[in-house]
Order: structure tokens, then sequence, then C-alpha cells
């Protein structure tokens, strides 16, 4: 009779688990993927690496370092000599950006249509970089058909952009690996055409640095101009202390 | 043989510096100018080393210095009365000493080398002290900077480095949004030097500042020499400037403003000297049968303003704009009344500008990931002339920049940006290391 019981209530909790599992939300899932792409700090060495459409390359090297869940970002070039010394400093989700030339010692303040610009002339804009809660604030998520990719089993979620947002992009389609809700892959839709695809977004290596998954290698793929960049992380830290100092005009300038 | 001395001394303490975390980096920059004047077409090549020292012997001290070598081959002489206006050539006096003609008007091209910027930077804490030759660059105005008494940019290339100013700067942080910096620096026409205050804040998604400062200036005259100085006379002014800045947005558009205000004073003594000069320049000798007059005075405004308004876009497809208009009031308003100072002031770079409204338009469009097209135009609205620079930047490899500029003057003779002024272009090439 005990065992019946054990029995009856594993299978309970199975169902009620593969129930949960169906009918979690697309509102859900992509608060997790929020949570985990805006830890409360961050702090990486980023190689960026461009290919053009002729197969030449550029490589890129900033440290980044990220504090309140992604609100507040700061990047400085450490390579090629072209850059170096070069920072951004993002602030309130991108919404406020800066830019420091160190030739000059000129501090910029930029408007939010700079979020449109490529870094660097590669294939990731600022937008991409530092929109903070973007996906839930300034998209409506719909849950799609789940689906496999990159031998992942994913959730599939449309994000369509709120009226009156300014974004590039009209709407995305994520898919998002159900074991750890890292988005492995992100297509990116033409702001005025949300059939034309504009860009693809892969991530991999996936690896558990301080318990969270962290993708160590993300490649945008621009389907117009047959162009790629790659960013591979390094040195990732998460939730280590930093002052606020650091997210300043001032600390834009060490 | 210096140059080389110098060069074998920095390459022999490379390995000595490295030992102690100095980061030695810099660029290579030839350039060709070409430029068609009066029917000739001149050529000059300049060959830029800059080396760049920065160290942090600790925590919280940072040292930067960087030397530029700079060599000039092909017309390295330019006759400055080449390219003033028709009208004004009458202006011009001819200099004698002992019966002969000399020329002082023509614009050297000599080869250089010299510190630029050598700094110290001790973070204090609350507070950041930058002490000796540094960059001091403010306001928010890309072509123009009213409220930036220590730079003159280049109006064809205005993001170009600026030289370095001897200066003791003091950063006070007062919040994380709100910074106070005042400024020292020496300057050989007053004892007690000049100052600069500002403060700069953030509000909602616009930064603000204001400033003040006092700075001693020389305006000259051209056509009196001094002869003590073997240069041109030169009259001190004292002025005062108040002005201000912000930049934010408005409705997805990124928008900016600067503006000054300047009270100028002459010490009446020092006016006195000058008009002692002027006469005795052009006096007539006692057994001179010709008269000759005796010209006006050279004109200085006791109060004048500038303001810069601009804005910028970018579009979806990248395609980036921007202009800026700029109005000063220390200049004319009609091109009838620039006289022969006016356009040496000018090239001096006392003045900022000889024609009072301007506007800069700026188009610019990554063709590919490597090469970036731009386009602007700069017309002086006030005498309806102007100039117009297509740019080509090629990153061609890792580190070398390619930089193509052209620049066509359109403006009638006697105009800011005449014909006169000659039209042609310029090759560049930057190789980071």
């Amino acid at each position: 009779m005990r065992r019946l019981l054990i029995f009856v209530l594993l299978v309970t909790c199975w169902t009620s688990w593969q129930a949960y599992g169906q009918e979690i939300t697309a509102d859900q899932i992509i608060t997790k993927v929020n949570d985990l792409m805006n830890q409360k700090s961050m702090v990486a060495t980023v190689r960026m690496t461009i290919v053009t459409s002729s197969g030449k390359t550029r490589t890129f090297e900033y440290e980044s370092w990220s504090k309140d869940s992604g609100e507040k970002n700061l990047m400085r070039y450490t390579t090629p000599a072209r850059v170096k010394g070069q920072a951004i400093l993002m602030l309130n989700n991108a919404d406020d950006i800066w830019a420091y030339f160190p030739r000059t010692q000129r501090t910029r303040k930029l408007a939010t249509h700079a979020k449109k610009q490529q870094m660097e002339d590669s294939d990731f804009t600022y937008e991409d970089m530092g929109s903070g809660n973007a996906f839930i604030t300034d998209f409506i998520a719909k849950r799609l058909q789940d689906d496999k990719m990159q031998d992942y089993d994913c959730y599939r979620i449309e994000l369509t952009k709120k009226p009156d947002i300014d974004s590039h992009y009209s709407r995305l389609i994520m898919y998002i690996i159900k074991s750890n809700f890292v988005p492995v892959v992100i297509d990116y839709y033409d702001e005025n055409d949300p059939s034309l695809w504009l860009k693809r977004l892969v991530q991999s290596d996936i690896l558990t640095i301080d318990d969270i998954p962290t993708a160590m290698k993300m490649v945008m793929q621009n389907q117009q101009d047959r162009t790629e960049t790659s960013m591979e992380l390094a040195d990732v830290k998460y939730n280590v202390e930093l002052d606020d100092a650091m997210f300043t005009e001032r600390g834009l300038k060490e | 043989m210096k140059r080389i001395l110098l060069l074998i001394v920095i390459a022999g303490s490379t390995h000595t510096l490295r030992a102690q975390s100095v980061d030695i980096f810099g660029y290579v920059e030839p350039q060709l100018m070409v430029a068609r004047v009066n029917g000739t077409t001149y050529q000059l090549n300049s060959n830029k080393l800059r080396l760049d020292l920065e160290a942090k012997p600790s925590d919280r001290v940072t040292i930067g210095a960087n030397i530029n070598f700079l060599t000039y081959h092909g017309k390295t002489q330019w006759s400055i009365p080449d390219f003033l206006p028709r009208q004004i050539q009458a202006e011009i006096p001819d200099f004698k000493v002992l019966g002969m003609s000399i020329d002082p008007y023509v614009l050297p091209y000599n080869d250089r080398q010299y510190l630029d910027n050598t700094y110290v930077k001790l973070n204090l804490g609350p507070a950041d002290l930058t002490v000796g030759k540094q960059q001091l660059s403010f306001g928010t105005g890309y072509v123009w900077n009213p409220t930036d008494v220590y730079n003159q940019k280049d109006v064809l290339d205005p993001t170009y480095e600026q030289p370095g100013h001897n200066a003791l700067r003091l950063d006070i942080p007062l919040s994380n949004r709100t910074t106070f910096t005042t400024v020292y620096s020496p300057n050989q026409w007053d004892e007690s030097g000049d100052m600069m205050m500002r403060a700069k804040t953030t509000v909602g998604h616009f930064d603000l500042s204001v400033s003040g400062a006092w700075q001693a200036w020389a305006l000259s005259d051209a056509r009196v020499i001094d002869m003590l100085q073997m240069n041109f006379y030169q009259v001190p002014t004292r002025r005062t400037i108040v002005g201000g800045d912000l930049v934010g947005e408005l409705l997805g558009i990124g928008v900016w403003m600067e503006a000054a205000s300047h009270q100028v004073k002459v010490n009446s003594d020092d006016w006195s000297l000058y008009q002692t000069a002027l006469n005795q320049q052009f006096s007539t000798p006692v057994w001179s049968s010709a008269f000759v007059p005796i010209p006006a005075l050279m004109e200085i405004r006791d109060d004048y303003y500038e303001l810069v308004a601009g804005m910028d876009y970018t579009f979806d497809s990248q395609m980036y704009i921007m202009t800026e208009f700029y109005r000063n009031t220390w200049a004319k308003s009609s091109s009838d009344n620039y006289r022969f100072n006016d356009w040496m002031q000018v090239l001096a770079g006392e003045v900022k500008t000889i024609a009072r409204d301007q506007i800069y338009a700026l188009i610019q469009y990554p063709a590919t990931d490597l090469v970036q097209l731009s386009c602007s135009v700069l017309a002086a609205t006030s005498d309806n002339s102007g100039v117009i620079i297509p740019m080509i930047t090629w990153n061609i490899f890792e580190n070398v920049d390619v930089t193509l500029i052209g620049n066509y003057y359109y403006g009638k003779d006697g105009t800011a940006y005449s014909k006169l002024l000659g039209n042609g272009g310029l090759t560049r090439v930057r190789v980071y290391f």
C-alpha cells in the first residue's frame, strides 16, 4: 500500500511537472532569458572578429563591465592600436550613451539613434549590446511551436516590437534551450519590413560559470551583406562588486 | 642629427620602459596635399611620427606624453597674399629694411620635433589633478566650440587632434552626474595667467554645463612690424567669457547648443603704444615728396557672442546626417567689409572666423565594413560662399587607414570660402602601432 502511494505521488509530480512545462508562457520564458542575460553584475574580456564579405578580418578586444542587471554598461577597447583606449558608457539600458576618444580626451554624448550604429563597423549595433530589459519592455512575446535548434530542445518565441518603441527591429524569433534558458539562436527582422530577415545571432560554447550558463561565443551573421562578426568571451565573472563611480564620465576616462 | 640621436635614445630605452610597464604607441602619417591656386598646381608632402608614452607608476598616478616629429617637402613656403582677395591687396604694406623689400607674409612649413603633451594625472580620491601640457577640449559643438577657449579646430578636418596646453586642471566630481572643473594656465600676456571654471551635470537625457573664463589674448596688426619681437605688432586684450552648452535628444534627434558671451578690454597704455607704433610705421619721412596716409587702427570689439546649434540622426540604413549652425558676432556680416587684418587674424588663429554666419552639413555612409564615404559642406551664409569636402576613409589593413579628402571652394573673390583659396585635396595614410 505504501509503495502504491509513493508511486501515485511520483506520477502526480511527474505529470504536474510536464503540465507546467507545457504551460509555461512566453512572458515567463522571456523573463527567465532576461534574468539570465542581465546578471546583477558582470565583468568579461571580449574578442570581436569581423569577417567582411570579401573574407577580410579585423579583430578588436575590449573589456566589459555591467551592473544593475545590465542597466549600466562600460566597454573599453584594448586592441587594436587604432582604437585603443576608446570607451563607451551606456546607462539607463542604453538610453544614455557617451563615447570617449583618448587622443583628444573628449567625451561626447550620443543620442539614442546612435544605438543603430554598428560597433566598429561590426555586425553588432550598440542596441544589440546594451539594451538591458528591452526584450521585456520593448517587445510583446508570443510562444510558437517548440523546435530543435543546434541539437537542443528549444522553446521558440516571437518578440514583436511594441508601438512607439524606437528599435532597429520589428520582430525577433528566439530559440531558447529548454534546460537552461540560453537563447541559442536569435533571428532579427527589419524595422519596416517584418518579413525581411536581417541578422542571425548564434550562441555556442556554453559553460557554467558561477552556476550561470554562459555562451562563450556569439556569432552575428548578416543575412543581407553576407558578413559576420564573432564575439568570444574570456575571464567572465558574475556578481562582483563594481563601484558606481566606474559608470560615470570620470570612470569613462580612467 | 638631433632627431637621430633622440630616436636612438628612445629605442635604447624601450627595454627599460617596458620593464616599468610603459605603454608605447602612436602612429606614422605620411600625407600628400595637392592644391591648384591661380592656375598653378602645388604639392606639399608631410611625414609625421607621433610617439605616445603612457604609464601608471602607481594606482593613483598616470603619466602621459607624446613626441611629434614632422618633416615637410614640396612647396614649404606659401605666400599669404596669393590667397587674399584682390580688393584688399592695396592694404598690404611694402616693408623695406635698409632700402631692401622684405616679405613677412609667408606661411612656412618647417620640419619640427616637439613634445606635444606631457602631463601627470593624480587621483586624489575626491578629485583628479592633471598638471602639465595636456589636451583641453570643452563644448558640445562638432566644428565650432564657443566655450573652448584653448583650441581652434580646422574646419576642413574638425576631428583632427588638437595641440596640448600647459595647465593645471582640477576635476572634482560632486556626484555621479555632476563635475566641477577648474583650469589654470600661465599666459605671456598677463602675469596672473588664465583661469577657466566649468560645472557639468546631467538632467534627464541632457548633459548641461556652464562655464566662465578669464583669459589674456593678443591681437596682431599685420601691417605693423614690432622690431623688438621681430613679429607683427600685438595688442594684448583681457577677456571675460561666460558660456554654456547642452547636448541631448528631442523626438529621437540628437541636438546640441553651445554659446559664449565675450567681454574684451584693452589697457589704455597698450592701446597708446599701438597707436604710436602704427604712426611710426606709416609716417611720411620729411624728405619724401610722396604722402602716405596713416591707415585706420585695427578694430577690436568690446563685446560679442558666439552661438552653435546642431543636430544629427542615424537612419536604419546606417546613413548618418549632421548639421551645425555657427554665429560669431565678432566677424563681419558682409564680405565688403573684410579687411586685411581680419584675414591675417583668422590665419594666425587669433580670431575664429571671418564670416559671421556659417552652416556645416555632413552626410556619412558605411559603403562596406571597411570603407566609409562622407561629404560635408561648409557654407558661410552671410557672404554666400562655401566649400564642398568629399571624403573616403578605407581601413585597408588592420591598423592602417587611408583617407582621401577633397576640397572645392565655390565662393566669389573676397568671400570667406572663395575660389582663390585653391581647390585640391589630400591623401593621408595613417599606420597605428
